[in-house]
């Protein structure tokens, strides 16, 4: 627990240093926001408006006590409000997350389902012809831009056979696709890291050990194996969520659907940076979400930390 | 009557032979030191007689016979019966003598599940007697995992596992090498302890000739894949045939002078 | 335990290398069709013609033409130079600050250390393609801030490199009998630290080449990155979406460009692993 803790503050503190320098960032930022808040509104601009707002905003004060405000206010949650649709940001953000959230899930179930099989597959038959299948389809799907995967199946199952929608969110069918596009795109690298995982761990002397007590092989692959291997997958896990939360960013935006991620590339296109803003603060939160899962799950399969921990309080 | 009879046993790993012609039996309750340096092939041969070779080493000739079965013929689910039960082993290696993340005492039960019909409070029961006779006899024992085991407590524990169905033949693998000195002489006298109990026979490798000397009834001596010398333990010590079981005598520190000098510094301590 | 000795070592070794060096040939090929881009190139790539929209593959145009009569062939080629260019500039620069700081701060330690790993385990915390993407967005979409943003977030993983290599070495022996023969501190980093430093470094910034042309070009296609009409391989299939139905070239040449090249850089790296003996993390 202490441990968890220590990193929930940890991430706290990495927040306000991502919030101050998001916020030094928009204040650097070339071109002036006023102008394209009214741009988007889309009336004449005059320099008596662009004024008026700048004074609205605050954009005269010293940044000093701009930062300050902004600080205040974001610990309410309060992150202020679009220029793009002038609702406030948390709203905007809160209200895609559950569809980002959703399709992050769906990859990661795509994932799982594709990854573990092959990958225990590759490592059982190692050397067979079924392995070297295993290996090249892995390699090439490293290789792969899951965008031009997700490219490719919109051509082919979208337009050519016509059976799943390419666009858009609302039902099940919806997810398909861009979930299993993102899913097949990362499991090529977890196909590779269960496969020499389990070999290394099939390798080990605990496994001929529990040979030699007489258990059968699939007892000793599932329940002595399989759980061992698990624990460096989920150490790449965890530190490699880049590929996963920027996969989707990617992922929403090829499929038109109505996400966070999909939201924030509109956002910068038109120099939202209240949107931009909340959306790093926003991911912070998933971030300490999925570490703790990850943190979790590491420490059900490794008792060993669990218990030194535990002697340490 | 032989319990375990090896015929004429040759091991390949592809065109390398690893083990040559191997010949020798153990007797009902009978304790044979397989002796020999690294590589000699005594691992090996230990290692196919549970049928448990890793797989790029192949049996290419010869025969295995327990307890009146040809083992060599045995499909593997005949040979689970009784690995484990009948033959069972403990390793030099007591870190991987069981899985990282399992409970010991969850081990144990997942043996006695496998190879017998106790109900979950007569295993229970049979595990914590069992680790009671290798001095483990806590609870927390039961418990515990792994890693918070020393190496002693840890072969300790394996012993108990492999002991604890009561087989025929144990195969003791180096079960010392790894150890201090005084784990080691207590672990061997656990074994040899617990042989007295169950009446099972020992394979015992190891290359230390003061352990053979202290338990073995039978030796037999491999070299480069080969027995050079087997008989009991009287006649090769006492009469070498084998130029090589000379130059192994040789080897070792005279055997009666070093322990006596030891015993003199200790009974003064100056 | 069981020794194994198996007499093809020989077999064993010798086909590795050979694909070592087919792969540094086709990396090489590679650079090199890049540098030469613009010279080899039969037309001018941002050259729009309209009437010559969406041409198949023929004599003329090898690989057809875009939705503006422009070449693709060409496009490829010289969008090479922003791909993978832009990719190995990403690298060198990334390196050029990871490598001193994590000498420096391996070599020294101390607060300075401390100092610089805080800013690492900052940086560590939080998803780097994220931040690849906010930077870009707040600094405006472009190629120039798309590489800035990579360097901030890629020089990091470097410098750690760096720095735990230069602490194991620095705890040999070899080192301690250097420092007592009195060279001084220069000496002994580029002489006995920067060897064992840079094999490391040279798989993994093989691997991770791969994954920047993959981020480069994902950031393209979503617009942050190269704008039009600068060929990229990326950009390319943005551009070219809605046209995919009557050339499907547009489609397949971009892709298939990206993953060769990401496919070539991932066995090497793969290969000079095994060949380097360096220790995957």
């Amino acid at each position: 627990m202490k441990q968890l803790f220590k990193r929930i503050i940890e991430l706290i503190i990495f927040l306000f240093f991502l919030s101050f320098v998001s916020f030094a960032l928009m204040k650097l930022a070339p071109g002036d926001p006023t102008r394209y808040m009214l741009d988007v509104i889309d009336v004449q601009t005059t320099e008596e408006q662009i004024e008026e707002l700048r004074e609205e905003l605050g954009f005269n004060d010293s940044i000093y006590v701009q930062y300050w405000n902004w600080l205040l206010r974001f610990v309410q949650l309060d992150l202020g409000e679009s220029y793009m649709t002038k609702k406030p940001v948390f709203d905007e953000l809160w209200s895609r997350f559950p569809s980002t959230l959703a399709i992050t899930f769906a990859s990661l179930v795509v994932m799982t389902l594709v990854a573990v099989p092959i990958g225990t597959i590759s490592a059982i038959y190692k050397d067979r012809w079924i392995d070297h299948i295993g290996r090249v389809l892995s390699l090439i799907g490293a290789a792969v831009p899951s965008f031009w995967l997700g490219l490719l199946f919109i051509e082919f199952f979208s337009i050519k056979l016509d059976w799943l929608p390419s666009m858009g969110k609302g039902t099940f069918s919806h997810m398909m696709l861009p979930s299993i596009t993102l899913g097949l795109a990362m499991s090529a690298v977890y196909i590779r890291l269960l496969r020499s995982s389990l070999l290394e761990t099939l390798g080990q002397d605990f496994i001929r050990s529990a040979r030699a007590r007489g258990l059968s092989n699939s007892r000793i692959f599932i329940f002595h194996a399989f759980r061992y291997s698990l624990i460096p997958v989920i150490t790449i896990f965890g530190v490699s969520l880049g590929s996963l939360l920027g996969g989707t960013v990617v992922i929403e935006v090829l499929f038109a659907y109505p996400g966070i991620g999909k939201f924030v590339v509109d956002a910068i296109g038109k120099r939202d940076y209240p949107i931009i803003q909340g959306y790093i603060l926003f991911m912070g939160g998933f971030v300490i979400i999925i570490n703790l899962l990850v943190d979790l799950s590491y420490r059900y399969l490794n008792p060993e930390i669990r218990l030194k921990e535990a002697d340490r309080q | 009557m032989a319990i375990l009879t090896i015929d004429h046993l040759t091991i390949n790993h592809e065109d390398t032979i690893l083990v040559n012609q191997v010949n020798f039996s153990i007797a009902e309750g009978e304790w044979l030191a397989l002796v020999g340096e690294s590589g000699s092939g005594k691992s090996i041969t230990a290692s196919s007689i549970g049928g448990i070779l890793p797989k790029e080493l192949k049996i290419v000739s010869g025969r295995i016979s327990f307890n009146g079965a040809d083992l060599s013929n045995m499909t593997e689910k005949e040979y689970r019966r009784i690995r484990g039960k009948e033959i069972s082993y403990v390793f030099q290696d007591y870190q991987g003598a069981f899985t990282p993340f399992i409970k010991l005492g969850n081990q144990i039960d997942e043996l006695l599940k496998t190879h017998t019909t106790l109900s979950k409070k007569e295993r229970k029961k049979a595990a914590l007697s069992i680790l009671k006779d290798v001095n483990l006899f806590d609870e927390r024992i039961y418990n515990s995992y792994p890693f918070q085991l020393s190496g002693g407590q840890l072969q300790r524990a394996a012993i108990a596992m492999a002991v604890v169905l009561k087989p025929k033949l144990l195969i003791a693998d180096e079960p010392t090498t790894a150890l201090d000195s005084m784990s080691a002489s207590r672990v061997l006298g656990l074994i040899a302890k617990l042989k007295q109990q169950m009446g099972c026979a020992v394979l015992f490798i190891t290359h230390d000739l003061r352990h053979v000397k202290k338990y073995a009834n039978q030796v037999a001596i491999m070299k480069q894949g080969k027995v050079v010398e087997q008989g009991s333990k009287e006649s090769i010590f006492e009469n070498p045939q084998h130029d090589y079981t000379k130059q192994l005598f040789a080897a070792i520190p005279p055997l009666r002078e070093t322990p006596s000098r030891l015993f003199m510094i200790s009974e003064n301590p100056a | 335990m069981i020794v194994v000795r198996p007499n093809n070592v020989t077999k064993n070794i010798k086909r590795p290398q050979f694909k070592l060096f087919g792969m540094i040939v086709l990396l090489g090929l590679i650079i090199i069709l890049t540098l030469v881009a613009p010279l080899i190139a039969p037309y001018d790539p941002t050259e729009v013609q309209l009437t010559e929209r969406l041409k198949p593959m023929s004599s003329e145009n090898l690989l057809g033409t875009d939705h503006m009569g422009r070449d693709i062939l060409s496009r490829i080629l010289v969008g090479a130079q922003t791909t993978v260019g832009t990719s190995i500039l990403v690298i060198v620069l990334a390196l050029s600050i990871g490598l001193p700081v994590g000498l420096i701060s391996g070599y020294i330690g101390g607060a300075l250390d401390r100092f610089f790993m805080r800013i690492v385990d900052a940086l560590l915390a939080f998803p780097d393609f994220i931040i690849a993407i906010v930077l870009s967005g707040l600094l405006g979409p472009g190629m120039f801030n798309l590489v800035l943003a990579l360097v901030v977030v890629k020089w990091v993983s470097y410098a750690r490199l760096v720095r735990s290599t230069v602490i194991s070495e620095n705890q040999k022996e070899y080192i301690a009998v250097a420092k007592i023969n009195g060279l001084s501190s220069i000496k002994i980093l580029s002489k006995h630290m920067i060897p064992h430093v840079v094999g490391n470094l040279v798989v993994y910034a093989s691997l991770d080449l791969g994954k920047v042309i993959l981020v480069i070009a994902s950031l393209s296609y979503i617009g942050l990155g190269a704008q039009p009409p600068t060929p990229e391989w990326g950009a390319m299939l943005n551009e070219g979406r809605n046209f995919f139905h009557n050339a499907p070239q547009l489609m397949y040449i971009p892709g298939i460009a990206i993953m060769l090249v990401v496919l070539i850089l991932n066995l090497l790296g793969d290969l000079l692993r095994d060949r380097l003996d360096v220790k995957n993390k």
